[in-house]
């Protein structure tokens, strides 16, 4: 089994654009989601993101750090999953019901193995 | 974050009821509401959604806990704690009236969102929401954003709209409500009656709204229906109502119209005519609930709008088919009716009855009895009528004219189809 990272990106926002009946079909299908996966044992870990975040870029050697642009598209969060290869990580994301309530992209990103 | 401390192994998944978030909602938006005042329900939104957007992050990684009410109130309430506790909160939030007043809560112990509190409180927000000094379709857009937990989104869609049109009814319905210093309370003495009477004809409203457009595609609108009978549940739970027999009466009425809704199309998505409907298709047990409920309005000898038409659905719904149904007393209820309420819908709805006892010549010379104004002479029923009485007759080329009449009157797709078929069906037996 080998690691690899995904990262959800939302159009806009799951937290502000989707109604309460849509926030309760997004947890319902969300948990059913995730139970799955750590019932398979593919789920090393995941997080969402929270509000306030920052980015800090470089220019002409000074380091400077602002809010994060607002673009329409969020990260969302990450999931840490353990596959076979990334045929398997990529089911994984696809079956994501994220895909349902808004606007989704998912990266996946093979993890390099480094000894430990 | 070392792996596996946010998720934790689960055996079953708990099971959310339906529309729980959206009800909840409405549950805490009141309360808070009540708490912060009500010329800041912007404030309540935002803290009932921050609690939701809190629950959902744990719970997704956490699991649903086993009282996921009792979880979002706990959160809600230590969040509006905290903003009570800012001195900005009464400085730059509430008036001065507001804190002489007994709502703000002196202190954390008066925080408590029993089920009486959570009754009372939905209750006020239902008479601030329905103040007639606000618009109908701004205390309809309110209602459905406090009260029912729709989002401006989904209130926009109900209603063929845009997110403009409705956020426009908000803003004039929450204006309305500091201007006109609305406060939230239940009224008592005289000016009950009148008051309920505003409530009871915008949950009608919104019934309807959600009634008359529903099939499959558009349960978004059966929903409002739903929400309708549930608003005028919440008002029967409590004790002050327990003698308004309208109230009873307009449950009634809703729940046997929304029994036989699940028949009203075939599983093409065509509407069916009562006529045609498989009766088997019916909610026998929101039947049931409807009658028992029109039971309890025949407490007094009150008769509003709501026990007739509610007799009316009864004698329907106790119909083993379309031809065994009692259209005799249908007839006298809806002759009762016109007394209180003359409208060319009920007019309408009389004719149609009259021709069932009296056959569809009577039928006709009671629609040229209706009095044209621009609403009958606008309104495709009146012509559909009209030609089905002529159909009876087996005048087809009359009833041709008035199909033609109707068709471009029709605002739903699926209803001028309807006609479209009835038209082929005419031109068929003409020739």
């Amino acid at each position: 089994m080998k690691d690899y990272l995904l990262i959800i990106k939302t159009e806009g926002s799951v937290w502000t654009d989707l109604s309460k009946e849509q926030l309760q079909k997004h947890l319902e299908h969300g948990t059913a989601y995730i139970g799955n996966l750590l019932k398979e044992g593919k789920l090393k870990n995941a997080n969402p993101i929270d509000k306030g975040s920052r980015i800090v870029s470089e220019n002409k050697g000074v380091l400077k750090d602002g809010p994060f642009n607002e673009t329409k598209e969020v990260v969302a969060g990450y999931f840490h999953i353990l596959a076979k290869d990334i045929n398997e990580a990529v089911d994984i994301a696809k079956a994501n019901p994220i895909f349902k309530d808004i606007p989704t992209k998912i990266e996946v990103h093979p993890m390099m193995p480094v000894g430990g | 974050m070392s792996g596996g401390e946010l998720l934790t192994d689960r055996d079953h998944i708990n099971q959310l009821a339906d529309h729980l978030f959206r009800h909840e909602s409405g549950k805490m938006v009141s309360i808070l509401t009540r708490i912060f005042g009500p010329e800041n329900i912007d404030l309540a939104e935002d803290v009932v959604h921050d609690s939701f957007v809190e629950a959902i992050m744990h719970w997704t990684y956490q699991a649903i806990p086993d009282n996921p009410s009792a979880w979002l109130f706990r959160v809600a309430k230590n969040k509006a704690i905290n903003i009570i506790n800012r001195e900005k909160f009464k400085t730059q939030y509430v008036s001065e009236e507001y804190l002489q007043s007994e709502r703000v809560p002196n202190s954390m112990s008066h925080l408590t969102f029993s089920d009486e509190e959570i009754l009372d409180d939905q209750l006020r927000m239902m008479f601030a929401c329905c103040h007639p000094s606000i618009s109908i379709d701004s205390q309809v857009a309110l209602t459905l954003k406090t009260l029912c937990g729709f989002s401006i989104p989904e209130i926009a869609k109900a209603f063929l709209t845009d997110r403009e049109n409705i956020n426009k009814r908000l803003v004039r319905a929450r204006q309305k409500i500091r201007s006109a210093k609305i406060p939230l309370e239940v009224p008592y003495g005289a000016d009950m009656e009148k008051r309920l009477s505003s409530v009871l004809e915008t949950i009608y409203f919104l019934f309807n709204e959600g009634y008359n457009a529903s099939t499959g595609e558009d349960l978004l609108r059966y929903e409002l229906a739903e929400e309708a009978i549930r608003l005028a549940e919440i008002i029967v739970s409590h004790p002050a109502f327990k003698d308004k027999s309208d109230v009873y009466a307009l449950l009634a009425l809703m729940q046997l119209d929304a029994s036989r809704f699940k028949a009203r199309q075939d599983n093409d998505g065509n509407i069916l005519t009562l006529e045609k409907q498989d009766r088997s298709a019916w909610d026998y047990a929101l039947m049931e609930k409807g009658f028992i409920n029109l039971e309890k309005a025949a407490m007094n000898s009150q008769l509003s709008s709501y026990h007739l038409l509610a007799g009316v659905s009864a004698y329907h719904c106790s119909a083993a088919s379309y031809e065994s149904t009692d259209w005799k007393s249908i007839l006298e209820l809806y002759s009762k009716l016109i007394e209180i309420d003359n409208s060319p819908v009920v007019l309408l709805n009389r004719a149609i009855a009259l021709s069932k006892v009296n056959g569809a010549e009577k039928g006709l010379a009671e629609l040229d009895q209706i009095p044209k104004t621009a609403s009958i002479e606008k309104y495709y029923l009146f012509y559909v009528t009209q030609a089905e009485f002529y159909i009876q007759l087996n005048q087809f080329s009359k009833a041709i004219e008035s199909i033609q009449s109707a068709i471009p009157l029709a605002p739903l797709t699926r209803e001028k189809s309807l006609l479209r078929k009835r038209l082929e069906f005419c031109r068929q037996k003409a020739s």
